[in-house]
């Protein structure tokens, strides 16, 4: 093994470490952190099986954010594809970490690549809208471009391994497996691979203390995840007693 | 005061440009030291208020998981950004929901974020200054915290959450609203935002029972701390001094005798609101709303009944279980307060109360969903009941009732303009703005259906259109209470009873 | 602290013009507030300040409107007698303007 490939190795580990680490710390942190007071916005519905029915939508189709105008409309169709399209992606990505490839991720894969392409498209929406509308480009901060260009740098990257530089998708798996085994395997001899793979790492790295927490925040947003039930139950935190 | 213009009414609401600092400068007066002190807050700000001030906030972001996950998980999409009433009216970008909350985002990524504290400006962080505090004081006192833009969020962030944190924290700093905390201390020294001593409660009851039976040749009664009283009703001190609010007040006392009950106010709790809501402080809400409960034990009562007040529903529906419960000392089958739109409702479909449509029938009546009511709590067993009860209400008093536009009303309602302790007349210029969502969807139904009612029920709301009307010249006659219209409609006599 | 100036005497006001104490009014003061204002005292001005007073002076807090339209009727017939009329004496609002000549404190609440 060369020395880049040591180094790589090294740097995935404290990624993987960082990324989990990091989110289970926000996670518990949310946990630990109470609601004092019940704040649905309501109409809410009244029991925790009506809290699920609730939030199974907003996860799956952004329930909330198809309720607003135009724009909503246009970022709900950009925000909806780029969001399934990421899952499809990761989801096809597992064929690298697994051996034998399970059937189902087998099965992915056409859609995986029609993924691939719409990807890119969803997040020039994205993109677009942000500097095309004067009130998205008062809000914008920099991470916000630095995250989806980030995420455009991974999707291109991988576009271009599948398309124009082929790599040997072999030394793919066994660096990978090489990682998942802790048996630390070769670097495939490709610069855009490298490019690729730190960009993700990257990606990974930041996620926990970032905005892209979101993902694990709309399930512990007391506005949308609490049932309405004052007056079936009374509702005490701790510090409030 | 005089030259405050109103937007035009054109019917349509129109999403303005970005105007930077276009509302700048409107903001509360503030408490003097003394007043400070009384309601337990910092005189003043100290030289070493920065300290103060994040310790305030590191306490909040322990206390409330709402505060921590909307400061993490907005990733500024934008949906929010154009459902303020405040921003569509003013166009100043600080009035979008979003940029709202990242005064206290940049605060957070400052001195709470390791990006923040590494990158500064970059990350958008911001550093505390005086320049900040002013801008705090601005615009976390031009929200009505009426939670229009948790609705359309795709996570459901309530600004509401934010604004309440942040008066918390500057108050903590020595920087306090002068009409909102002289409210919370005539609240909790004298029983009622108004400062209204029991004798003057007395005084104007009586004086309700005469206009009452002036009126109707009945001998309507309004008990004033009657022990073993079955119905201990609190609603807000605006219905013993105002104008509309008191019809409704007389509204709810037809509605008791009718039903044939022993009902009474309390001078202890002569109040519904409660203002330490509007500035996000836990004890003053708690030690206003105890009041009620000592009330209802101490009169041994069965069953409390809030009167037309939004955020006080808010407090009593939502809070009050949490703050001073149980209430295991009620009748058990009225183990919780209930909401005289509740009540009423339910004593017109068991027939026990008789409504002469056509006492109404020189009004064609809309309704304004208040903010508190429709997304911050409910009515009757179903959600969106909230909605539901006061429209079957009027539709069984009145014979013309239309909505207004579906996205101003229901959960989608716009804020009068004045919720939230912005009611003061030093914030007329934003309540003026403020109530033009709302008042471009009545001027559609007054174009179309000749509307000539505003039926509410909110003390605040009907205290703001009150004002506002003539602004935008309409008369303000034309606002009302949706017991008020019970009043002008209600069979006295002829008792069925219950 | 802002004041007022009567006749040579200084009266402590808030921000809004309203006396801080109710007890140091004189009808100087109303007088001063009222031509702020360009308002001219007729005799149905006076009224209304001398009830607001005396009630204050009963209950610690001015009537509520509909008390003191009763009043009006009472004195000047029914034309007189109502909100509308009030609103035409004091047109920045009877609760608060009337109060504020009649030197008592702003009301507070959602009113
Ligand atoms: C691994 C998980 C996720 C990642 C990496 C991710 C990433 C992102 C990114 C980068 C944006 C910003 C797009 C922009 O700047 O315009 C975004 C927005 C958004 N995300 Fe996620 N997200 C994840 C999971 C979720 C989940 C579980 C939900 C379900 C509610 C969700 C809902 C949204 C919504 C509604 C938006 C706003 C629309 C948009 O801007 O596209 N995300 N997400
Ligand atoms: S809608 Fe929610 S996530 Fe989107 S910008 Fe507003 S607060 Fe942030
Ligand atoms: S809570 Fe209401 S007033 Fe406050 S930011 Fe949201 S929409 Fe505007
Ligand atoms: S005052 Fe009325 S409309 Fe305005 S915030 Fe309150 S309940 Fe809503």
């Amino acid at each position: 093994m060369n020395g880049l490939s040591t180094v790589i190795n090294l740097l995935a580990y404290v990624t993987a470490l960082v990324f989990v680490v990091g989110f289970l710390n926000k996670v518990i942190l949310y946990f630990k952190t109470p609601n004092p007071l019940l704040i649905p916005t309501t109409p809410a519905p009244t029991t925790t099986m009506g809290v699920v029915a609730r939030m199974i939508p907003e996860v799956l189709f952004f329930r909330s954010l198809l309720k607003g105008g135009t724009a909503e409309k246009v970022l709900w169709v950009g925000g909806w594809i780029f969001h399934v399209t990421f899952l499809l992606i990761v989801l096809r990505h597992l064929r690298f970490f697994t051996y034998p490839v399970p059937g189902i991720i087998m099965a992915f894969q056409g859609l995986g690549i029609l993924a691939g392409l719409l990807f890119p498209i969803a997040l020039l929406i994205l993109i677009v809208r942000r500097f095309t509308n004067d009130r998205m480009a008062v809000i914008t901060l920099f991470q916000d471009y630095f995250v989806l260009i980030l995420i455009i740098a991974i999707g291109l990257t991988g576009l271009l391994l599948k398309y124009y530089v082929r790599t040997n998708l072999v030394d793919v798996k066994a660096f990978i497996l090489g990682l998942l085994t802790f048996s630390p395997a070769q670097l495939p001899d490709s610069p855009i691979f490298l490019i690729h793979f730190g960009l993700v790492l990257v990606l990974l790295a930041y996620f926990p203390f970032s905005k892209l927490m979101h993902a694990w925040g709309i399930l512990v947003s007391p506005t949308r995840a609490q049932a309405d039930n004052p007056r079936e139950a009374r509702h005490v935190a701790p510090w409030a007693q | 005061m005089a030259d405050i213009k109103a937007p035009e009414l054109t019917g349509e609401i129109i999403t303005p440009k970005v105007t930077p600092g276009a509302s700048k400068g409107i903001m509360p007066f503030k408490a003097k030291p003394e007043l400070m002190e009384k309601v337990n807050f910092p005189a003043e700000k100290p030289s070493n208020w920065k300290e103060l001030f994040l310790k305030k906030m590191e306490e909040i972001l322990k206390k409330y998981r709402s505060v921590r996950v909307f400061l993490d998980e907005c990733v500024r999409c934008g949906a929010c950004t154009d459902k303020c009433h405040y921003f569509l009216s003013t166009g100043d970008p600080r009035n979008m929901p979003v940029h709202r909350q990242e005064l206290m985002r940049s605060v957070y990524r400052k001195y709470f974020t390791t990006g923040g504290k590494l990158l500064g400006n970059l990350a958008g962080a911001r550093e505390l200054s005086d320049e900040l505090l002013e801008e705090w004081l601005t615009y976390f006192y031009q929200c009505s915290e009426c939670r229009r833009c948790s609705v359309f969020c795709p996570y459901g962030i309530d600004t509401a959450e934010i604004t309440m944190a942040a008066r918390e924290i500057l108050d903590a700093t020595g920087i306090g609203s002068k009409y909102n905390l002289e409210i919370i201390n005539k609240a909790e020294t004298i029983g009622n935002n108004l400062g209204m001593p029991g004798p003057a409660l007395r005084n104007t009851l009586d004086f309700v029972e005469e206009e009452i039976e002036e009126k109707t040749g009945v001998p309507v009664k309004l008990p004033l701390d009657v022990e073993g009283a079955d119905i201990l009703l609190v609603t807000p001190s605006a219905d013993f001094f105002a104008e509309p609010h008191v019809l409704s007040l007389e509204g709810y006392a037809k509605v008791f005798h009718q039903a044939g009950v022993n009902w009474t106010i309390s001078s202890h709790a002569s109040e519904g609101g409660n203002f330490g809501m509007f500035i996000g402080n836990y004890d003053h809400m708690k030690t206003i709303n105890k009041r009620i409960w000592d009330a209802a034990r101490d009169l041994k009562v069965k069953r409390v009944i809030a009167g037309e007040c939004g955020h006080a529903w808010r407090v009593l529906y939502s809070f009050s279980n949490t703050l001073n419960g149980p209430f295991d000392f009620l009748d058990s089958q009225y183990r919780q307060p209930s909401h005289i739109c509740e009540y009423t409702l339910d004593l017109i479909k068991k027939g026990a109360i008789k409504l002469d449509k056509a006492a109404n029938d020189e009004f064609s009546v809309t309704f304004h969903d208040s903010c508190n009511v429709a997304r911050a709590s409910r009515m009757g067993e179903t959600p969106g009941d909230q909605m539901t009860i006061p429209r079957e209400i009027i539709n069984a008093c009145c014979n013309k009732f239309v909505d207004m536009a579906d996205d101003t009303i229901g959960e989608r309602t716009f804020c009068c303009g004045g919720g939230g302790g912005v009611l003061t007349d030093e914030m007329i210029d934003i309540r003026v703005k403020g109530a033009m969502p709302r008042m471009q969807a009545l001027k559609r139904v007054k174009d179309s259906h000749d509307v000539n009612f505003f039926a509410l029920i909110c003390a605040i709301c009907k205290a703001q259109f009150t004002k506002i009307f003539p602004i935008y010249g309409i008369e303000m006659e034309e606002v009302g209470g949706v017991h008020q219209l019970i009043s002008n409609s209600i069979q006295l006599g002829a008792k069925e009873g219950v | 602290m802002a004041t007022l100036d009567v006749e040579g005497k200084s009266y402590e006001v808030d921000e809004e013009g309203y006396l801080m104490d109710w007890q140091e009014w004189t009808e100087g003061v109303a007088g001063a507030m009222a031509k702020e204002d360009g308002l001219d005292l007729s005799a149905e001005h006076w009224n209304v300040i001398k009830f607001l007073r005396s009630y204050f002076e009963k209950y610690q807090i001015a009537p509520m409107i509909k008390i003191l339209t009763k009043e009006l009727a009472k004195e000047y017939g029914k034309e007189k007698g109502n909100t509308k009329y009030l609103y035409e004496l004091y047109p920045a609002g009877p609760a608060k303007q009337a109060c504020r000549y009649a030197g008592l404190p702003k009301p507070t609440g959602c009113v």
